[in-house]
């Protein structure tokens, strides 16, 4: 059993956001909210034991007893429900030199996470029952977040053949997706859209029209051609988005737009959404902080795709996530080799490692300056995700299990190899300061970091 | 009388920081326009080297500059080679058809061979923009950027400018143009217009040459289809246009970039022969847009040409061609940075 006493929760989901003590062992068991007056004398209640101690124990006799009491002081630090992250590249099978379900499971829990999905563009590909399974079995052991594994859309990413959608949803699968590649037959979506529907399930759209994007490194603009790279235009995402939603409208399925990343395709997803749309969208924390004009020709850290926006794109996208046209926030944590990563530019694959330094990112860069409120953060990247996914957590309601994050807004770390977890180490933050991290996250009432 | 034309050579300081603070070349970005006026001097005192009967020096033995050419490339490899060693350093040249690249070395790995070999320069020429700065940070030896993807030539820019640097100055000394008055060296660029046509998007030539021309005080036109010339490429400070001809009038020279044939099928453009009729460089096209004036601008092009696409026969082969030029001036340019960056100490 834990005590967390004197912290401020955040919980939008029980428009919840005051000091409170929060009591939990596998599962919430109580939050004592505490009152005006009392809050206002918390410098004079640290000293000694005080009464709403006192009323914590007494209300705790409900819960399971018999347990000791771990009590942690929370003053000064928030307690969030379980950040839940609904776009990760895990690697396993295939390249476990990069990140395994364990490696990766530990590393989310770290930055916050109490449940991740990841994706299915694995090697081989998720796309059958066996897998599915092996994913869920593997994370269950990984003693981190939560891992639900994002099956295919189609047969070996190849966008021609469906999955069996019906029995990897009963094995476990919570989404489909062929993330890492675009299904470039507007006909093989439609029936995608419309056969998911047995299932309940979202298709997440990794929007990209291959003939647009084609061999593209960076955002086109003034920059890629300066620095002499290949562009990819805006359009390559945003015309996807168009196309997607329309056959949502057309089949009245669940669309969700990864990795949001030109101001166009904000504009449809609000139009979208206006229309009755069931569609939904998210963005990465690195579209919202870095941009095009950040990216040097041996920055191969910042070369992830969609690629960086313009600066213009990405105070657009800043905005819809602040107002809520996007729904939430992801990482895409999508680990790779140093040697990888130590090529030419245009030879350097795609991605970022994010699950460590996410959250601390967005809090120095987008919470702090006031630009997203921390209710809209625990909204974005909690309740909006656990909701739209069917997942447990996204609250910290009584009865509900423990995924709990215990967050300092000072804790300050060099990120470097000390704490990482992760098996990969191309994150642009590589060697320096940030603050604003988990110091302790539980999933299911288990400790983690 | 090679010892007495040595003089010349002794006016270059030696064992100071030469170019800057830059053990590498990697791009114009870097250079200063007092940098490229010292590139400059330092060249026209190579290229007599280059008129000498016996053209080798000592100066450069025991240094040794390494070929690590990606791209196939015959005359900007051999350019740098007999710069090397007329220079007296040693050339160890790896070409990648026959080396361990073939058998999946990494750029990273290969480069550091290169090193470990006691290569002072490495002269590298790669399809991807920014390989010779990802070596520059990794190596101690120097770098110089033969050409990277689709970023920067600075060699090839240098060259070009230098030539023009010749021509103008000579133009000043017969008072054609500037009243008889001597300029300063550093004023002979300013408020020439120089137009470059060709597939823009593509090429590092233009890029280098756009901002080294600019640096030194010129006005640079980048001419050429939309699919070729997009917006984006307003972002070197270039005046941008679609019509070669408007572009042409008032011009001081024209460079005619190489058209990749390829491009054609990947839909750039259309066909070669209406490519030709809009952006081909001809005599006659060049005599219509300056009958004004009578003055016809000087013709540049990088090499390998191809006649009758992106420039006419007769044009490449006449007087206003400084093709041959370009040549002989790149021996004489790279001959001037290999000294600059290692001949120091």
């Amino acid at each position: 059993m834990w005590l967390i006493k004197n912290v401020h929760v955040v919980d939008p989901a029980q428009d919840l956001d005051a000091i409170c003590d929060v009591e939990f062992d596998e599962r919430i068991r109580n939050i004592i909210k505490h009152n005006a007056n009392t809050q206002n004398t918390l410098p004079v209640d640290a000293d000694s034991p005080d009464e709403h101690t006192v009323s914590g124990r007494k209300t705790s006799e409900a819960a399971p007893s018999g347990n000791t009491v771990q009590v942690i002081d929370g003053r000064g630090k928030y307690l969030f429900p379980g950040f839940v992250d609904v776009h990760a590249h895990l690697r396993e099978p295939g390249r476990e030199d990069k990140e395994d379900l364990a490696s990766g499971a530990q590393a989310a829990a770290r930055g916050g996470f109490t449940t991740v999905l990841c994706m299915a563009n694995t090697q081989p590909v998720i796309d059958n029952r066996g897998l599915v399974e092996f994913v869920i079995n593997q994370g269950s052991q990984a003693e981190g977040a939560r891992v639900w594994p994002v099956a295919a859309v189609t047969k070996g990413l190849k966008g021609e053949e469906l999955v069996n959608m019906v029995e990897l949803h009963n094995a476990g699968a919570v989404a489909f997706s062929d993330d890492g590649r675009g299904i470039q037959r507007g006909q093989t979506m439609l029936l995608a859209l419309q056969y998911a529907q047995l299932t309940g399930r979202p298709i997440i759209s990794h929007c990209e029209e291959d003939s647009l994007a084609a061999n593209g490194s960076m955002r086109r603009g003034p920059q890629s051609a300066r620095l002499g790279l290949t562009g990819i235009p805006a359009a390559a995402e945003s015309v996807m988005a168009a196309r997607d939603i329309l056959l949502a409208e057309e089949t009245a399925g669940r669309l969700h737009l990864a990795h949001m990343s030109a101001s166009a395709t904000v504009t449809l997803l609000g139009w979208a959404k206006k229309q009755g749309i069931d569609v939904t969208g998210e963005v990465n924390p690195h579209h919202l902080i870095f941009c095009d004009e950040d990216i040097g020709l041996t920055d191969t850290a910042l070369k992830v795709n969609p690629p960086l926006p313009s600066a213009a794109d990405r105070e657009i996208l800043i905005e819809a996530l602040a107002n809520g046209t996007i729904d939430m926030l992801a990482t895409d944590h999508a680990p790779h080799t140093w040697e990888e990563k130590a090529q030419p530019f245009a030879e350097a694959p795609f991605g970022i490692n994010a699950f460590e330094t996410a959250l601390s990112a967005v809090w120095m860069s987008l919470v702090e300056p006031g630009k997203l409120s921390v209710s809209r953060l625990v909204r974005a990247w909690s309740l909006n995700p656990a909701r739209r996914f069917s997942l447990a957590g996204g609250s910290l309601s009584p009865g509900t299990p423990a995924d709990v994050v215990l967050f300092d807004p000072s804790h300050t770390r060099v990120i470097g190899e000390g704490t990482w977890m992760s098996k990969s180490t191309n994150t642009p933050y590589w060697g320096k300061p940030m603050h604003g991290f988990a110091i302790a996250t539980w999933v299911g009432g288990i400790k983690h970091c | 009388m090679a010892r007495k034309k040595s003089c010349c050579w002794k006016g270059i300081k030696k064992g100071t920081d030469m170019l800057g603070n830059h053990k590498d070349l990697l791009g114009i970005e870097q250079l200063t326009s007092q940098d490229i006026h010292h590139i400059f001097k330092t060249a026209a005192t190579m290229k007599e080297i280059l008129e000498r009967p016996i053209k080798k020096l000592p100066t450069l033995r025991g240094k040794g500059v390494g070929m690590l050419f990606y791209e196939a490339s015959t005359r900007t490899r051999v350019s740098f080679e007999t710069a090397a060693k007329t220079l007296g350093a040693d050339v160890g040249s790896f070409a990648v058809t026959t080396s361990s690249v073939n058998k999946g070395e990494s750029l990273l790995d290969t480069a550091k061979t290169l090193q470990a070999m006691k290569f002072d320069l490495i002269v590298v020429r790669h399809a991807s923009s920014g390989a010779g700065e990802f070596l520059a940070r990794n190596l101690n030896a120097g770098i110089i950027n033969a050409g990277d993807g689709q970023h920067e030539h600075p060699t090839q820019a240098l060259l070009d400018a230098f030539t023009l640097y010749e021509k103008f100055g000579q133009q000043g000394e017969a008072g054609h143009g500037r009243e008889g008055r001597t300029s300063p060296d550093s004023s002979l660029f300013a408020g020439r217009k120089i137009v470059i046509v060709g597939d823009i998007l593509h090429s590092r030539v233009a890029r280098s040459n756009a901002l080294c021309l600019q640096r030194l005080g010129a006005d640079v036109t980048f001419v050429g289809p939309p699919t070729l010339l997009p917006p984006e490429m307003a972002c070197c400070g270039v005046t941008l246009s679609h019509d070669l001809d408007i572009s042409l009038r008032g011009a001081d020279a024209v460079m005619a970039l190489r058209l990749q044939l390829e491009r054609q099928q990947s839909g750039l453009f259309p066909s070669v022969r209406e490519y030709t009729a809009l952006y081909g460089l001809t005599s006659a096209r060049l005599a219509q847009a300056n009958c004004a004036t009578g003055q016809t601008p000087l013709v540049l092009h990088p090499g390998p040409m191809n006649r009758g696409v992106e420039i006419d026969s007769v044009l490449a082969d006449s007087l206003q061609s400084m093709i041959e030029e370009q040549v002989t001036n790149g021996v004489a340019i790279r001959m001037a940075l290999i000294y600059l960056l290692i001949g120091g100490n």
